[in-house]
């Protein structure tokens, strides 16, 4: 297969998965399709580098993760909430909360989580990772982004019930 | 185990992708035995479900997938060895050239003395046969071209002595040669010997 087509292939096997990633990280659509594009521009240079072609998701994750560490570093321009370290008591939310928020409403909630514990949450509902994949992912140890993933995930809940939400239009 | 230990581990479980992950086996045949916990399971479950395909319901932009295929860069193929061969071939010129030019600069008692000979042989780009070998008509191309730039330029005679050949103080041969690369002829011209380097500057050129 040429270089070419080989390119094309993968841009469209993971373009929109990069892509929703991105969003859900950065919360601006030309922000996402910046890092997805810059993430496929570094594979174009640096992506015969990789050894195994079963890690290329995985590599292409890595990658905008990192490019969106290094634009959060040059402008800082989201809020970086922390989570409590402790969960207190598992959440007894309704199950249906998540029903009728629509695709705006639950960025929009991600986007106020902090970005430590936003990007393990996103990969863990997005992406058909394994929880050791997410950590090779973020380079984080797996035990931290299970805790990570699992505060995050309350305070996506407790918030999505919280939130006054519109039913929608389909329902 | 118990019901709060099994839903602190079922709370990250996501179904079939965390199938054959061991860490939720145990908590999953315990959900089994507790009603109320298998309900609070399935219904995290769905909420999963629900969130997940929300999300996944998001489309890239139009257009965004062209865009980036129309726009990719193309690399610049990093081939070291050949990057490392262009480096010593352009080390050797700049050597052979540095050299030439010294040599042009001395004044005419260094061939003032020398003998006349007559050198029959190849034309030779000195700068690919001394670093890679090259020569004869499967090089004579390259060889004309480099000729024709202004590389160094050479005859290897028929018992196989080579000799760089240089025109007069400030001129060149290389124009008159370029054609020849490759090819046999025959130089008369005066020779000379320096540190074991053969030269011969060039009177004449016949066509062999």
């Amino acid at each position: 297969m040429s270089a070419d087509l080989e390119f094309e292939n993968l841009v469209r096997l993971y373009y929109r998965d990069l892509y929703r990633f991105g969003l859900s990280l950065t919360g601006s659509e030309a922000d996402a399709a910046d890092l997805t594009q810059e993430t496929f521009y570094i594979w174009a240079n640096k992506g015969h580098q990789l050894q195994k072609a079963a890690s290329v998701k995985s590599w292409l994750f890595t990658t905008l993760h990192r490019e969106f560490l290094k634009t959060c570093r040059r402008r800082n321009r989201f809020s970086d909430e922390s989570i409590d370290e402790s969960t207190g008591d598992l959440p007894n939310i309704p199950a249906n909360c998540a029903e009728r928020a629509d695709s705006r409403t639950l960025l929009r909630i991600l986007g106020e989580i902090g970005e430590d514990f936003r990007a393990p949450l996103v990969l863990y509902y997005m992406e058909d990772l394994s929880y050791k994949e997410i950590a090779d992912v973020l380079a984080l140890p797996l035990g931290t982004v299970q805790s990570r993933i699992a505060r995050a995930k309350i305070q996506l809940l407790r918030r999505l019930s919280e939130t006054n939400l519109p039913l929608e239009q389909a329902k | 185990m118990n019901t709060r230990e099994a839903k602190e581990i079922l709370l990250l479980y996501r179904g079939t992708i965390d199938d054959s992950d061991p860490q939720f086996r145990a908590a999953l045949d315990y959900a089994k035995t507790d009603p109320e916990l298998g309900q609070w399971l399935r219904e995290q479950t769905k909420c999963y479900d629900t969130v997940r395909s929300k999300l996944r319901a998001i489309e890239p932009p139009l257009g965004l997938s062209e865009k980036i295929v129309r726009r990719r860069p193309i690399p610049f193929p990093r081939d070291w060895s050949r990057i490392g061969q262009l480096a010593a071939a352009i080390l050797i010129s700049a050597s052979v050239t540095a050299l030439l030019m010294k040599w042009s600069e001395r004044p005419h008692r260094s061939v003032a003395g020398a003998q006349e000979i007559l050198v029959t042989g190849e034309v030779l780009d000195m700068t690919c046969y001394i670093a890679y070998h090259l020569s004869g008509p499967d090089h004579a191309e390259c060889a004309r071209v480099c000729i024709r730039n202004g590389g160094p330029v050479g005859i290897k005679a028929q018992d196989g002595k080579v000799y760089l050949l240089t025109a007069q103080p400030g001129e060149s041969v290389n124009a008159q040669l370029a054609d020849y690369a490759a090819k046999t002829v025959t130089i008369r011209g005066k020779e000379t010997a320096r540190d074991g380097f053969a030269q011969l500057q060039v009177e004449e050129i016949r066509k062999s």
